[in-house]
């Protein structure tokens, strides 16, 4: 992890900079070019449902998002944040998805320290052909965010 | 970021695909109110060839410094529309591409959610598009001739196909002679034909015809050190003196009958040479070598008999050395083969008329040791014959099947059975595989008993009245064994694991050299300008050394084109000497060998001709040195402030 780069995360900025109360939440992908990004292209042609709130941030490996880029989209008021990879095995450069799995793992045992739920962070394998799995994650993942996000403001209009 | 760069927006409908969900026209008035004033044109579909036309003129009208384009998937048409950048005169890497067909419109129910996610991405994107920078293709010559090591049928195969395109290639052999493995084997499965009968006319070719201008043929000679890159690789060679001059020896082999050495011979095993010799009948090229270990006058002794024969002046030469030479290529083909595992099971070892699978070829083989002739040590004839198959694999050692066993062990059954009348043969098999149909026409014809085993602890060899049989422990089964056949597996030869570790080529779990995919690119290595042929990359037949040879060729011919530069694309990583603190973490994480150690600096190098622009260092550098060109940490932050803002 560079230490130049790091975030300030140690005064995360406010939890819900959308809109609170309204439900808006944000959500950003990070999606390598060869596998998950190539799946999120197949699901629009297959026209299955991705959530309004996901964005993309094409990358052309997943094994090019250092955890610091994770945290800094939290730190910008990101409400979740996704890595999707290409299958173990199937690396279009070989074994960086391997990388980023191992950053992931990393990063999320970091997370509660930094005062981030690692329930906000999704790290999955999609393939190019899993139109319907990208669908799915996408669609779980941020009905998840959304419920946090929720209960999160449920907490604050309660104190 | 105190200049802001006049920036244009292309809106596209994709013929109404785009546009009957998303709200071009909400999209501009939001555009409008932009602090950057962005010119925005919403065409109708803007890949079309007449639209591209008109968005050039366009763009060249507004002459904006970076463009940002809202269509359908860059893996579709970036392309496109970075040489519509191109054609209006700005750097085609000005271009960011959003992706609001497959993206947005396809998979977004509701409009008004659908325009206003297009919204933010194009919001983001204006903010990323600030940061790139203008970068530009490279173009390096290259040399167009090629250097393959290993003269098997893979290595011959490549050599031909180049040469016969006019390359020039230097084709490396540790051996005296050439052929590889195949051209010692009597018969090839499955159709038993002759080995030396199907090589033979290509490496005559090789020597002799019209490729031979071509091809440089270097035996006795290994590589023994690699620099360079794609496009320009330096070969060290460092050939073994024969001690024969290739120019006048005839190859009447005069020096051989003379000489009074004896010395065991390694290719056939069995039988002798002389100390001056040629390997087997018929081995090419034809000449005889000279072993410097047993050769009394290399030894300081006084002995000229091969010299007082020789009919031919100067053809034996003694002053020959070690000769290194350096060889340059615009690509290397590893063609090193395999070899079978050299160690015989222990139950085996040590025995009488005990064959690995290599010695039993040249026992059958007309130039092997006996002539052809199928005969115990004693010189008698056999009475029975057990093949066992799968002698070594599915082992903790050797864990996978070689594939190739199988129909080696039909053809032994079928030779033996044809050279020694009323022969008792048994396969003992713990799996048989017999795939095709030309191996199915030999597994018909097969008429050897078949018996199942449980592994070699399952194996032991006895004395009974019968005769010297082979016990299953596990079935109580009995074979006769007057002669033992072991097809163990087959590994990676010597030569394929000294090549891997020289060009540092990363091997699978038994060795082998891992292709840069199994399935889609097992004639590439990870290393550009390194291409695979035969079995260096694992277990193969014949078929599958020429097929890999002539593809392995194939693609140095389309990689390498007289008069055509490489072209580097510049969407690499870059490494910020000031900033790199020398931790090589990154020379670590690299798949492709880009990044070196430079010793001067004391920093990383990365070379764009090998560097595939992943990242994957870019995300390892711990002092933040290194810069994905393209996705720069700033134009990813840039864009997440986009969406999140």
């Amino acid at each position: 992890m560079s230490c130049q780069t790091m975030p300030n995360v140690a005064h995360p900025a406010p939890e819900h900079p959308g809109a609170p109360g309204t439900g808006e939440i944000r959500v950003v992908a990070f999606l390598c070019n060869w596998c998950s990004y190539a799946g999120a292209d197949k699901t629009g042609m297959n026209q299955l449902p991705v959530p309004a709130e996901l964005s993309v941030v094409r990358v052309m490996c997943s094994g090019r998002v250092e955890p610091t880029l994770i945290l800094e989209a939290f730190q910008k008021g990101a409400d979740g944040v996704m890595v999707l990879a290409c299958h173990p095995g199937d690396c279009h450069y070989k074994e960086g998805n391997l990388r980023a799995f191992c950053r992931a793992e990393l990063l999320e045992r970091m997370m509660p320290q930094l005062g981030v739920d690692p329930a906000r962070f999704c790290f999955d394998y999609v393939s190019a052909a899993e139109a319907e799995k990208f669908s799915q994650v996408t669609n779980d993942f941020v009905a998840s965010v959304r419920a946090l996000a929720a209960a999160q403001t449920d907490l604050h209009s309660r104190r | 970021m105190n200049h802001q760069p006049k920036t244009a927006v292309i809106l596209c409908t994709c013929s109404g695909i785009i546009s009957e969900k998303i709200d071009w026209a909400q999209v501009r008035a939001q555009l409008a109110e932009h602090p950057d004033k962005p010119v925005v044109t919403d065409d109708e579909l803007a890949c079309g060839a007449d639209n591209l036309e008109k968005l050039a003129a366009w763009l060249r009208e507004h002459g904006p410094e970076r463009v940002v384009v809202a269509a359908c998937s860059p893996r579709e048409h970036e392309r496109t529309f970075r040489t519509l950048l191109a054609a209006a005169g700005i750097n085609p890497y000005y271009l960011q591409m959003i992706n609001v067909r497959e993206q947005v419109a396809w998979v977004t129910a509701d409009p008004a959610e659908a325009t206003r996610k297009a919204s933010r991405l194009i919001a983001a994107a204006l903010r990323r598009v600030c940061h790139h920078q203008p970068l530009v293709e490279r173009h390096v010559p290259v040399r167009t001739d090629v250097a393959v090591i290993g003269a098997g049928p893979a290595g011959i195969q490549a050599a031909l196909t180049l040469a016969r395109a006019g390359r020039m290639v230097t084709l490396v052999e540790k051996e005296p002679f050439f052929g590889g493995m195949p051209v010692r084997f009597e018969e090839l499965f499955p159709n038993l034909e002759c080995g030396p009968c199907l090589l033979e006319p290509g490496m005559g070719e090789l020597l002799h015809g019209p490729e031979s201008e071509h091809i440089n043929l270097l035996t006795l000679t290994e590589v023994t050190e690699v620099k360079g890159s794609f496009g320009n690789w330096q070969l060290t060679l460092r050939q073994r003196p024969r001690y024969i001059n290739p120019e006048l020896c005839i190859g009447c082999m005069v020096c051989a009958a003379v000489c009074p050495v004896r010395r065991e011979n390694p290719w056939n095993c069995g039988g002798e040479l002389a100390a001056v010799d040629g390997p087997f009948v018929g081995a090419l090229p034809n000449l005889p070598h000279v072993d410097a270990g047993h050769c009394l006058k290399l030894n300081g002794r006084a002995c000229d008999a091969c010299l007082a024969e020789c009919p031919v002046e100067g053809a034996l030469d003694f002053t020959d050395t070690i000769r290194d030479r350096v060889v340059e290529a615009g690509a290397i083909i590893v063609a090193t083969g395999a070899e079978e595992l050299p160690v015989l099971p222990a139950a085996f070892a040590g025995r009488d008329n005990v064959f690995s699978a290599y010695a039993f070829e040249r026992l059958l083989a007309m130039t092997g040791p006996s002539g052809g002739e199928l005969v115990k040590g004693d010189g008698s004839a056999p009475v029975s014959l057990a093949i066992v198959q799968c002698a070594g694999s599915f082992d903790d050692a050797v864990t996978y099947c070689s594939g190739t066993c199988c129909q080696a062990a039909l053809k032994y059954a079928h030779i033996a059975a044809a050279k020694q009348e009323g022969l008792t043969v048994t396969r003992l098999v713990r799996e048989q595989v017999v795939a095709g149909v030309n191996a199915a026409r030999l597994f018909s014809h097969d008429h050897s008993r078949v018996v199942r085993y449980d592994g070699l602890g399952d194996l032991a060899v006895a004395d009974t009245p019968n005769g010297r049989a082979i016990v299953c422990a596990s079935t109580g089964a009995e074979v006769p064994a007057d002669m033992i056949v072991l097809c163990g597996p087959t590994v990676p030869g010597q030569g394929t694991t000294q090549t891997a570790h020289l060009l540092e080529l990363e091997v699978d779990d038994a060795g082998f050299i891992a292709p840069i995919h199994a399935l889609s690119g097992s004639f590439l290595s990870p290393l550009k300008g390194v291409y695979l042929a035969g079995t260096c990359r694992g277990p193969g037949d014949i078929r599958e050394a020429f097929a890999s040879g002539t593809a392995a060729a194939g693609v140095a011919l389309s990689e390498l084109v007289e008069g055509r530069d490489l072209t580097v694309d510049p969407q690499v990583a870059v490494v910020d000497a000031d900033q790199c603190a020398g931790c090589m973490g990154c020379i670590r994480v690299c798949p492709y060998k880009a990044i070196s150690w430079n010793e001067t600096t004391k920093t990383a190098d990365i070379s764009d001709i090998l560097c595939r622009g992943c990242g994957t260092c870019v995300a390892a550098c711990p002092a933040g040195a290194i810069t994905a060109r393209g996705f720069s940490r700033t134009m990813l932050r840039a864009e997440l402030e986009g969406v999140l803002s």
